[in-house]
C-alpha cells in the first residue's frame, strides 16, 4: 500500500455574508498518492461541507483551482501529497486563495473578473491575413510555429500573474502579455501596430522585471519571461 | 436564512445560450459572424468559457480534405455508421462529414494553432474506426494541435465570440427554460457568486450543457459535467434520447480516470496485459489497438475478469498496460506532450521508460436532447419546440448514435454548432420578443432550492454521490444485464429519496458549493435513472450498450429510445426511427449504409 501522511492544512477562510476572515485548521490523514483536491473534497466529505474551494477538469488543463500553497501559487489538482511533503519538507501547509481577483468565499476568487485583463488584448486574430485562393488552410512551417507554440499552451490559472513582483495593479500580467506575444508571432495576424501599442502601453510589458517568476511558477512548465523577454526586444 | 427566492431582475437579448463550451460558442461564432448586431448571452458554469470541458479533447478532429489524394468522404461516413453500430442517423453523418474540412479551415483562419506537415498543411494522425476504402486500412484523418486539441478549439471559438461581443456569464447555471404558448423564451439564471436568481428572456435559446458521466466512480469528465441540460428538457416534460449509450474510453489512468487520448495508440502504442501480451490482436484481429472503443473497453474488462490483468494497489483499481516506451523520443516531446506530463505529474510512471497503467473510462454520452438535423429540439418523434435548440454532447441529432468513433465528437461540436447558428439566424427573421412572464409564475426552482436548503437529514452528500457511483459503474456499466438493471433502478428510487434530505452546512446563498453540489447531484440522479430504464428497455447489444443476457445486435431495436419523465421515476419510452437516407437514396455504394455486420 502506499505510503500514508497525517498533514495540517492552515486554510484561509472568508464568510461574504459577514464579512469575516479567519484561519482554520484541519487535520488529514492521507495517501501520498491523493492531489490537493482530493485533499479539499475529503475534508468536505468529513469534516466541514462549508469550505469552498474551485476546480473543473483536475487535470491542469482548465486553470480553475489555482491557490497559494506555503508561498507558491500552484494549480491544487496536481499537487499530490507524497510530492507536497517533498517539495515543501513539511507536513504543515498553509492555503491562500490567488491574489489577482476578490475573494468570494474561502479559496475561490473571482477569476471571471480577472479574465477581463485576458479580453484586453484581444486573443483572437484582430486583422487576419486574407484566404488563399484555393481556399483552405495558410501555410504555417513547423519551424515557425514552433517558435511560438509552446506560448500557446498557456490555460490562465493565473499562478504567474499571482507570483509576480510587478503588482497586479500596475501591470497587464505575464499571462495576458503572454497571450498578446502568441498573435504578435503569428504569421497569420496582419494587426502588428494595434498590437505593439497594447505591448508597450503604460501598464505593459515594460513594467516587466524579469524575475522570472512566472517561469518559475507555471503549472505548464512554460517559459514565460523568455517570451515577455521577446516583447521587450521587439523580436516577434 | 432571511432571503426570500425571488427572480430579482431580468435580463433581454436575442439569443442565450447555455453553455459556452465548443458547440455553443460555436454557434455563437457563426451567429454572430452573418448577422452582425445580434445580442447573444452566453452562460458558462465555470469561470471562462475557455475553461470548459471541451478544453480537455486531446487527439484530432475528423474530417476529410475534399483534395485529399486517397481519402475520401463517403469513406468517413460508413465508418461513422459502422462505429455507431448502425444506428446513426444517415441525413446528419453525410451533413456533418461533408462539412467537416470547411469547419477544419474555420478554426484555422480563425487563429487555432494546428500541429503541421513539413509543407506547413494541417497535419492528420490515425484513429480508431477510421479506415480508408471501407475499412481496408487506417486513414490520417483526424486534424490535431499536439495532445490538445480540444484546447485549440475552444481558445479559437472562444476568442472569436469575444470578438464579436457576445456577453459571457460565468459561475450560473440555468436552472428552468421559460416557455410561452408552446413557445421557448429563455430561461431562469442561478448566479453562484451572489447567489440570486435572475430571468433571461430571448427570442431563442440554445441548450449546449456538454456531458454528465459523473455518477460513474471512473470518469474523464469534468466536475460540473452533471447533465443539467438533460434536467432541464425533462422537468419540462421533452423527451430525451438514446442515453443508455454510454461511453467509456479504454484508456483512463487509473486512479482519477484521466484521459489517455486515443491519439497515443494513434501513434503507436499498444495495449498489453500482465503477460505482457499485446492482447488486442485477439479481439480485433485488422484494427488491434485502433478498434473503437467500445470494443477495446469491452476487451480490458474480459482481459481483467479472465485474470490477465493487474492490480494498482495505491488506487484500489484493476487495469491493464497501455505502452509508450518504443515510440520516438520526437514523438513523446512534441505530439503528446501534455498526455505524457499527466502520467508523470498523476500516476508517477514515465511512459518513455515505465509501462502505464490504464483502465476504462465513463467518458462521452452519445444520446442527448433529441433535435432534427439543424439543431431545432423534439419534443415528440414527429414535432419541434418553437425558439428552442441543442447541440454538442447534451445534444442528439444524431451523429453517433449508439456509439461514436475517436474524433467525431470535435467534428460534431464544431458542424452542429455551426448549423444551430444558422438555423437560429433564420428562426430570428420572425422571432418577435418575448413577453415578459407573469410575476405569480410559480418557478419549480424555488421548491426545489428551499427543499435542499431546509433539508434535516443526517446522510450527508459525500454517501449518497459515493453510493450512486459505485452502482452506476457496476450495475449501469460497461457490462449490464436485466437483474442489475432492475436492482439498479430500485437503489435509484431510493437515493432520490435520500439525495433530498442532505443537511446543508449553511443556509446562505452566497458562493454556496455544498447547494450547488446538492442539485447536481439530484441531476445525476435523474440522468442516471433514465440510463438504467433505457438500458433496460433495449434487449440487445448494440454500440456502447452491452447486454450480458442478450449479446446480439437485434433488427427489432433499429431505433432510437426517445424518454420523458416529466416526474421521477415515470419514464414513457417512445421510439424514432433511424434515418436511413444514404442507403434509400441508392446512391453509389448504398448498399454499405444497410444493416450490415460490424466487424474490425
Amino acid at each position: 500500500m502506499p505510503k500514508s501522511y497525517s498533514i495540517t492544512l492552515d486554510i484561509n477562510r472568508y464568510d461574504p455574508d459577514t464579512r469575516l476572515s479567519w484561519i482554520q485548521t484541519y487535520q488529514v490523514e492521507a495517501s501520498g498518492i491523493l492531489r490537493f483536491v482530493d485533499v479539499l473534497r475529503r475534508i468536505n466529505d468529513e469534516q466541514d461541507p462549508t469550505l469552498a474551494w474551485s476546480s473543473s477538469c483536475e487535470h491542469a488543463q482548465c486553470g480553475s483551482c489555482g491557490i497559494i500553497l506555503n508561498g507558491k501559487p500552484l494549480l491544487s489538482c496536481e499537487l499530490l501529497v507524497k510530492d507536497a511533503v517533498g517539495q515543501f519538507n513539511t507536513h504543515r501547509f498553509k492555503l491562500r486563495p490567488l491574489t489577482i481577483a476578490p475573494v468570494l468565499r474561502d479559496l475561490v476568487v473571482d477569476l471571471e473578473k480577472a479574465y477581463d485583463r485576458v479580453h484586453k488584448t484581444k486573443p483572437y486574430l484582430i486583422k487576419p491575413v486574407p484566404y488563399q485562393p484555393e481556399g483552405d488552410e495558410y501555410r504555417i512551417s513547423p519551424k515557425t510555429l514552433e517558435i511560438y507554440s509552446e506560448a500557446t499552451r498557456c490555460i490562465n490559472c493565473f499562478c504567474c500573474a499571482t507570483a509576480c513582483i510587478s503588482g497586479y495593479h500596475h501591470f497587464l500580467g505575464p499571462n495576458v502579455t503572454l497571450a498578446n506575444m502568441v498573435r504578435l508571432m503569428d504569421p497569420r495576424e496582419r494587426a502588428k501596430k494595434e498590437r505593439t501599442d497594447i505591448l508597450y502601453r503604460e501598464d505593459g510589458v515594460y513594467r516587466c522585471h524579469t524575475s522570472k517568476a512566472c517561469s518559475f511558477v507555471c503549472p505548464k512548465d512554460i517559459d514565460v519571461s523568455h517570451f515577455l523577454a521577446l516583447g521587450k526586444e521587439g523580436r516577434f | 436564512m432571511g432571503e426570500a427566492l425571488t427572480v430579482d431582475s431580468t435580463l433581454r437579448c436575442d439569443v442565450l445560450i447555455i453553455g459556452a463550451g465548443g458547440a455553443g460558442l460555436r454557434a455563437a461564432a457563426q451567429i454572430s459572424e452573418q448577422r452582425p448586431g445580434t445580442k447573444i448571452i452566453a452562460l458558462t458554469k465555470v469561470f471562462s468559457p475557455q475553461k470548459s470541458h471541451t478544453t480537455t479533447a486531446q487527439g484530432g478532429m475528423a474530417a476529410v480534405d475534399p483534395k485529399d489524394p486517397v481519402d475520401r468522404s463517403i469513406f468517413h461516413m460508413f465508418d461513422t455508421w459502422k462505429g455507431s453500430d448502425c444506428s446513426a442517423d444517415q441525413n446528419v453523418i453525410k451533413k456533418v462529414c461533408e462539412i467537416g474540412w470547411e469547419e477544419v479551415v474555420w478554426l484555422e483562419r480563425h487563429g487555432m494553432h494546428f500541429s503541421r506537415t513539413e509543407e506547413g498543411r494541417i497535419a492528420k494522425r490515425p484513429f480508431g474506426g477510421h479506415m480508408l476504402n471501407f475499412g481496408e486500412t487506417k486513414a490520417l484523418r483526424a486534424c490535431y494541435e499536439a495532445d490538445r486539441t480540444g484546447k485549440g478549439i475552444m481558445d479559437a471559438v472562444w476568442a472569436e465570440s469575444l470578438k464579436y461581443g457576445v456577453k459571457f456569464m460565468g459561475q450560473c447555471i440555468a436552472t428552468e427554460i421559460l416557455f410561452k404558448e408552446g413557445r421557448c423564451i429563455g430561461a431562469i439564471i442561478f448566479r453562484y457568486p451572489e447567489g440570486r436568481f435572475l430571468a433571461i428572456l430571448a427570442k431563442a435559446t440554445i441548450i449546449a450543457t456538454g456531458g454528465n458521466t459523473k455518477m460513474y466512480l471512473v470518469s474523464s469528465n469534468c466536475r460540473g459535467n452533471t447533465g443539467d441540460g438533460l434536467v432541464l428538457a425533462l422537468n419540462a416534460g421533452l423527451p430525451v434520447m438514446d442515453l443508455e449509450a454510454v461511453q467509456f474510453h479504454p484508456t483512463g489512468m487509473v486512479g482519477p480516470g484521466i484521459l489517455a487520448s486515443e491519439a497515443l495508440r494513434g501513434e503507436g502504442a499498444i495495449l498489453r496485459n500482465k503477460d505482457e501480451e499485446p492482447f488486442m490482436e485477439h479481439y480485433a484481429p485488422t484494427a488491434k489497438d485502433l478498434a473503437p472503443r467500445d470494443l477495446i473497453s469491452r476487451a480490458i474488462i474480459k482481459e481483467i475478469r479472465e485474470g490477465r490483468g493487474l492490480f494498482h494497489e495505491g488506487h484500489d483499481a484493476h487495469h491493464v498496460w497501455l505502452d509508450l516506451r518504443h515510440l520516438p523520443k520526437e514523438v513523446h516531446e512534441k505530439k503528446i506532450q501534455e498526455v505524457c506530463s499527466f502520467f508523470k505529474r498523476f500516476v508517477g510512471v514515465d511512459p518513455e521508460r515505465d509501462l502505464c497503467p490504464v483502465t476504462p473510462t465513463a467518458h462521452y454520452q452519445m444520446g442527448g436532447i433529441p433535435t432534427n438535423e439543424f439543431g431545432e429540439v423534439q419534443n415528440d418523434t414527429q414535432g419541434i419546440v418553437p425558439g428552442l435548440f441543442a447541440c454538442g454532447e447534451v445534444a442528439a441529432a444524431s451523429l453517433h448514435g449508439l456509439n461514436r468513433l475517436g474524433t467525431n465528437s470535435l467534428l460534431e461540436l464544431i458542424t452542429m454548432g455551426r448549423i444551430t447558428g444558422e438555423r437560429v439566424i433564420e428562426y430570428l427573421k420572425d422571432a418577435t420578443d418575448p413577453e415578459e412572464p407573469s410575476p405569480d409564475d410559480h418557478h419549480m426552482v424555488f421548491h426545489q432550492f428551499s427543499t435542499y436548503l431546509h433539508a434535516q437529514g443526517r446522510e450527508k452528500y459525500a454517501q449518497i454521490r459515493d453510493k450512486l457511483r459505485d452502482l452506476m459503474m457496476e450495475k449501469v456499466g460497461i457490462f449490464r444485464t436485466e437483474n442489475s438493471l432492475l436492482e439498479a433502478i430500485e437503489e435509484l428510487r431510493e437515493l432520490k429519496e435520500r439525495a433530498t434530505h442532505i443537511p446543508q452546512g449553511t443556509t446562505s446563498l452566497r458562493a454556496n458549493q455544498d447547494l450547488w453540489q446538492v442539485w447536481e447531484l439530484n441531476n445525476l440522479i435523474t440522468v442516471s435513472m433514465v440510463i438504467a430504464q433505457g438500458a433496460l428497455s433495449r434487449k440487445e447489444s448494440r454500440g456502447a450498450h452491452f447486454r450480458e443476457d442478450y449479446p446480439e445486435r437485434r433488427d427489432e431495436f433499429n431505433y432510437h429510445t426517445f424518454a420523458y419523465m416529466p416526474k421521477f421515476g415515470e419514464v414513457t419510452l417512445e421510439k424514432r426511427p433511424v434515418d436511413m437516407s444514404m442507403f434509400e437514396a441508392k446512391g453509389g455504394h448504398y448498399e454499405l449504409f444497410d444493416y450490415i455486420k460490424r466487424e474490425y
